[in-house]
């Protein structure tokens, strides 16, 4: 039966071109790779919630493509997540889970647990088999306490009192075997994830500029951006401002513009203006 | 020499009793059977000049080379066995070649010398990949060349010493010559006080009589580098030895 | 110029690759040849991968009194390049009696590479130095011994950055109407330290602090300059 009526565009990834891209790329297309933040991201639990931090470098390739970009997502009120991986991957999937989270706290009419969160985002990693190239770090507090997460990119988890992902990892791992203990205060937690992410920073070449802090605590979020600049930008010596008409001119062009004036002038007797 | 003569002088690789190495001296003994060559050097330049000798109204006589051209500033006269001097001059190019290859700059005289020099004294036992020469060259080198320490000239003999010289004669009539730059030669000579000065002295210690054919003449100058004397040059140059020889008659040793 | 496949993941999928013998160990380098000065700068980061192996490794080798050479990439190779090259220098002091010329490192380096054509050493070489006139000059190479004499070059991982900046600050390319000035000394340090500097904003393998050398008929300076280390 013929049916007039537009179909409903299907939902999820279009995978239209994968078998065309197959058979071009193994005649020797190179197809375009995303954007891969190498990252350091980490998260600690403390007396009372969750401290997650993170860099601002962005890389494409061995290029910074942005100094300054915010790797820690929104979840909900009460839970955000760092990702590292994929720039693509990160945002989209945080944000899709995002909305699923409001929806389900509205459905629900209660704060979502972060047990929640952590299984949509795993089940959605999951089903892409690692091609959704997003490494997590999900930390939030709820009715039951304070949580954190870690969420590799082919859907498995782990729950820990404190942990790190992306290329700076191990940077920022060693700063917290060496100086994590259980029950930190606060401030000590947003310093040691500071360190730990200044390691990352440091040492590893995928992470750079800022650090970037978000406490969650049981009824508050303190989101702090940037925690620290630890890297100044140099200061120019010379003077790189070019003089009115340096510009090289390779070409110039006339168009004669012919102006017709037309003016109107309205003569008011004066009692219609309002002047109050 | 000929007295103390024994076995020793057999092999080349083997002393004598006295510490003498007898073919090599043989050698050097070969370098006076050959024709003369000399050579002048002044501030302007370096001159040489060679005998040709004509062993027959049939021989073409510009296919007998005696000076010949190592790279454009560098030319070389040769005394001695004309084939083993083939395989010496071969070496003396490529290692020109190999160092404007390298260098991207003209090779210094001494440094063409001392690369001669060291494929001078490769005879003896082969070596690995058998291209030793079985016995020394029987051959000596003038070489006549401008670098950047301006104009100079080196001699080399078949044991592969080479000397730096004002003025050098090889061949033959190489006692006599040299006896006679000796006499002749200050520093503060022009080039073409050099080439009468050589051309005269050639005459006096050649058995033929001297003439555009049988002399070859090449000019080494920082403008114009390696220059080989054509046969108007030669007569040219010729011109302003007569009257000398005339002046001082057949017998003069010098030139006042 | 291409050379092999330098992935850097080459480990993940090792299975099917060839050991590569390749490494890129970064690095910068930049030059700049005046009327009677040359300068050369290099920063002093050493890495591979995501990972840093040195923030105090200069690249540039001073070859002689008149000659500077920066040499960056495949480190292994640059050391092996630099004393090969001192080595060659050596023995032509010792066979002609005199100190190699910059025209002949220059070339002599070119003819060391190109002998490598087929398993290159895998560095950008730059060579500054002063010639017999006692003007400064840049001699700048491809892995296999391609050799370009200029005024200005910058090179190494950065260099594809760099080098318009140079190209608009010295021979002004795209401007008019500017009163050309012979470069001083100074103003050509000032902009090696700016051009550095911004390297180091966007390069993640250029960084932590620059070295620069120069020289003049009568003197050899060298100084070090702080930059961003992360």
């Amino acid at each position: 039966m013929l049916s007039t009526t537009k179909k409903l565009e299907n939902t999820g990834f279009s995978f239209d071109n994968c078998l065309r891209n197959r058979f071009l790329e193994k005649n020797g297309f190179i197809s375009p790779k995303g954007k891969k933040t190498g990252t350091t991201i980490a998260g600690v639990i403390f007396k009372d919630g969750v401290v997650l931090g993170s860099d601002t470098r962005a890389t494409d390739d061995t290029i910074v493509a942005d100094k300054n970009c915010e790797k820690i997502h929104y979840l909900n009120k009460n839970m955000y997540c760092c990702g590292a991986g994929t720039a693509a991957d990160t945002f989209q999937v945080t944000s899709m889970v995002s909305s699923n989270l409001e929806l389900h706290r509205l459905n629900s009419g209660r704060p979502v647990p972060v047990i929640v969160a952590c299984r949509m985002l795993k089940q959605m990693l999951f089903r892409y088999q690692g091609y959704v190239g997003a490494a997590l770090i999900l930390g939030g507090v709820d009715n039951t306490g304070s949580h954190l997460y870690c969420i590799y990119p082919h859907g498995s988890s782990d729950r820990l009192p404190y942990t790190t992902m992306g290329s700076g990892s191990l940077a920022a791992m060693a700063v917290f075997e060496s100086k994590w203990k259980p029950d930190l205060s606060e401030n000590e937690a947003k310093e040691l994830v500071k360190d730990a992410i200044a390691a990352g920073i440091f040492n590893d070449l995928g992470s750079g500029s800022n650090v970037d802090i978000c406490v969650i605590r049981k009824d508050s979020v303190e989101y702090i951006r940037p925690y620290e600049c630890l890297n100044e930008k140099g200061i120019k010596r010379g003077n790189y401002k070019y003089k009115k008409g340096s510009t090289a001119l390779l070409q110039s062009h006339t168009i004669a513009l012919h102006l017709e004036e037309e003016i109107i002038q309205t003569i008011n007797d004066g009692s219609s203006m309002d002047t109050s | 020499m000929f007295l103390t003569r024994s076995e020793y002088d057999r092999g080349v690789n083997t002393f004598s009793p006295e510490g003498r190495l007898f073919q090599i001296e043989y050698a050097i003994e070969a370098i006076k059977l050959g024709s003369t060559a000399i050579g002048i050097c002044t501030s302007e330049g370096v001159v040489l000049a060679v005998e040709k000798r004509i062993t027959s109204p049939l021989m073409e006589a510009t296919t007998k080379e005696k000076i010949v051209e190592v790279d454009k500033h560098i030319g070389c006269a040769v005394s001695g066995l004309m084939a083993d001097s083939r395989t010496m001059i071969d070496r003396a190019r490529i290692e020109c070649q190999n160092h404007w290859f390298t260098y991207d700059e003209r090779i210094t005289v001494e440094s063409c010398a001392q690369a001669v020099s060291n494929l001078a004294i490769q005879f003896g036992d082969s070596d690995d990949d058998g291209a030793a020469m079985s016995r020394p060259f029987g051959v000596a080198i003038l070489f006549a060349g401008c670098d950047e320490k301006g104009p100079q000239l080196f001699h080399m003999d078949p044991s592969g010493t080479s000397f730096q010289y004002d003025a050098k004669a090889i061949g033959s009539g190489s006692e006599g010559a040299q006896q006679s730059l000796q006499e002749s030669y200050n520093r503060s000579m022009t080039l073409k006080e050099a080439i009468t000065l050589i051309l005269t002295i050639l005459k006096q210690v050649m058995e033929e009589k001297l003439n555009s054919n049988n002399v070859e003449v090449v000019t080494v100058t920082p403008d114009k580098l390696f220059h080989m004397f054509s046969k108007e040059e030669l007569d040219q140059a010729l011109e302003n030895v007569t009257p000398l020889i005339k002046d001082e008659g057949e017998a003069s040793t010098s030139r006042k | 110029m291409i050379l092999a496949n330098t992935e850097s993941n080459s480990s993940l999928k090792s299975h099917n690759t060839r050991f590569n013998p390749y490494d890129d160990n970064g690095g910068s380098i930049v030059a700049i040849g005046g009327d009677d000065f040359v300068v050369i700068a290099s920063d002093t980061r050493l890495s591979t991968g995501f990972s840093i192996y040195s923030r105090n490794q200069s690249k540039l080798f001073k070859l002689s009194k008149k000659s500077i050479l920066g040499s960056s990439g495949c480190w292994c190779d640059t050391l092996t390049l630099t004393r090969l090259l001192n080595a060659r220098m050596q023995m032509y002091l010792h066979e002609h009696n005199k100190e190699m010329n910059t025209p002949a490192l220059a070339q002599m380096l070119s003819t060391m590479l190109y002998y490598k054509r087929f398993f290159p050493y895998y560095v950008s070489n730059i060579l500054a130095g002063i010639e017999s006139d006692g003007s400064g000059w840049i001699y700048s190479y491809d892995p296999i011994g391609n050799v370009e004499k200029c005024k200005f070059r910058a090179g190494g991982s950065s260099g594809v950055l760099l080098q318009p900046l140079l190209d608009n600050q010295i021979m002004l390319s795209n401007l008019q109407n500017i009163d050309e000035q012979p470069l001083s000394l100074e103003k050509a340090i000032k902009i090696i330290q700016d051009v550095f500097t911004s390297a180091a904003e966007r390069d993640i393998y250029t960084g932590d602090e620059i070295r620069i050398m120069s020289i003049t008929a009568d003197c050899f300076k060298e100084e070090k300059i702080q930059m961003r280390k992360d």
